[in-house]
């Protein structure tokens, strides 16, 4: 034991070595635990957080832009649409107005021509009346004027002749 | 600081007192700073975290140079954090405190020891080459030893030791040599009474700033070179 003392003491390096390689591992494994790890994996949680609020805010700007150019094309929408509205009330007013002013005025033509034809008829049947109380009456006339009896043929054409005068008459005035 | 140090001996195996020593008080200054730093976390960092969130990216940054897949780079961010953390306040921990009692050296820079530069050194190879079998596989891996051409096999073989000893060494002789100079402006100091304090005074405060310039910057080149090596071994090609 002695000699291998003696021999060894002359040199420290392998004892040396050994001594700082173990202090060494020891250091790496206490820094490991009580430094290393907790602050890689902080800054490992921040890039991620930097990362995900990035995105986030990006995310955000993209869905904002959206909102913004939907809202503008909603008001420059909502201008054309009150413009079509009002154009669109404003044409519906004149057709209802050309329709109603159209029927009155078929009404007023329906009208008058039915009061024409009522007139017409009524002047027909007040001449048809006329002439027969005409022919009667003037039969009767002619027949105390006379004195005489008239063949029923001559009658007729008296009264014919009369008619006609009448009718002639009549229409120049 | 002096070349004598107390040894002492546990189950045959033979420990160097300074250097575990610092090495055990690196080891807690580390873990004690980010210990501190990590204890509120929150969503919105606080002073404390927004620091360690500042080293975190830092770190990462310098694994993200050299490999750009995520998948792959990200097993060995905490390496390498951890790694620039430790590297960096032993480089500082020598200027900061130097401890000797009787002529014997107890605490100064771990790394100013070439010991505990290839331990570390040893770490990021193991790694690189644990790294490369898990990407490639056994068959792939050895594969890059004769790549592009057979016979470069002894090169790619010299290469993986020169590799080693280069990224130890570099911090071993940065760290060293700044302490050495250290220690010699303090023996000018010391020399001629107060003439030679005074003088020597302007020379510690600047060769001091310059040391922690150096100490950031090895540390930073010692994780950039680390990550790089590691980069190599999981190229496909």
């Amino acid at each position: 034991m002695q000699p291998a003392l003696l021999l060894t003491a002359q040199s420290s390096s392998l004892g040396d070595t050994l001594f700082v390689l173990v202090s060494f591992i020891i250091l790496v494994l206490l820094v490991k635990h009580f430094a290393w790890g907790p602050i890689t994996k902080m800054m490992n949680q921040r890039a991620d957080k930097i990362t995900g609020d990035l995105d986030y805010a990006d995310q955000e700007r993209k869905k904002a832009s959206d909102l913004k150019q939907k809202r503008e094309e909603a008001l420059n929408n909502s201008q054309a649409e009150a413009v079509q509205i009002v154009a669109n009330a404003k044409e519906a007013g004149n057709q209802q107005r050309d329709s109603i002013v159209s029927k009155a005025h078929d009404q007023a033509q329906d009208i008058q021509k039915k009061a024409r034809e009522d007139a017409k008829q009524a002047k027909a049947d007040a001449m048809k009346s006329v002439q027969n109380d005409v022919a009667e009456l003037s039969l009767n006339i002619a027949s105390k004027v006379i004195g005489r009896e008239l063949s029923s043929e001559d009658q007729k054409d008296l009264i014919d002749s009369y008619i006609k005068e009448l009718k002639s008459s009549h229409e120049a005035e | 600081m002096n070349e004598s140090y107390q040894y002492i001996s546990f189950y045959g195996l033979t420990f160097n007192v300074a250097n575990c020593l610092s090495t055990i008080i690196t080891v807690l200054i580390v873990f004690g700073l980010f210990f501190f730093l990590s204890r509120k976390i929150s969503l919105r960092p606080g002073k404390a975290q927004n620091l360690l969130e500042w080293i975190v990216d830092f770190t990462n940054g310098i694994v993200k140079n050299a490999i750009p897949e995520k998948r792959e780079a990200s097993p060995i961010m905490l390496y390498v954090f951890v790694m620039f953390a430790f590297i960096f306040v032993s480089n500082q921990l020598g200027l900061i405190l130097q401890v000797a009692i009787g002529g014997k050296t107890f605490v100064k820079s771990p790394t100013a020891d070439p010991i505990v530069a290839m331990s570390l050194g040893l770490i990021a190879l193991v790694l690189s080459h644990y790294y490369g079998v898990q990407k490639l596989g056994l068959k792939g891996y050895l594969g890059t030893y004769i790549k592009p051409v057979g016979f470069l096999f002894p090169i790619n073989l010299l290469e993986e030791f020169t590799n080693f000893l280069t990224l130890s060494l570099r911090l071993y002789g940065n760290i060293f040599a700044g302490e050495v100079l250290l220690s010699l402006i303090m023996q000018v100091a010391a020399s001629h009474g107060w003439l030679t304090f005074v003088g020597a005074m302007p020379l510690s405060i600047i060769w001091q700033g310059f040391s922690v310039f150096i100490g950031a910057i090895q540390a930073y080149v010692f994780v950039t070179l680390s990550s790089v090596y590691i980069s190599h071994k999981i190229e496909s090609e």
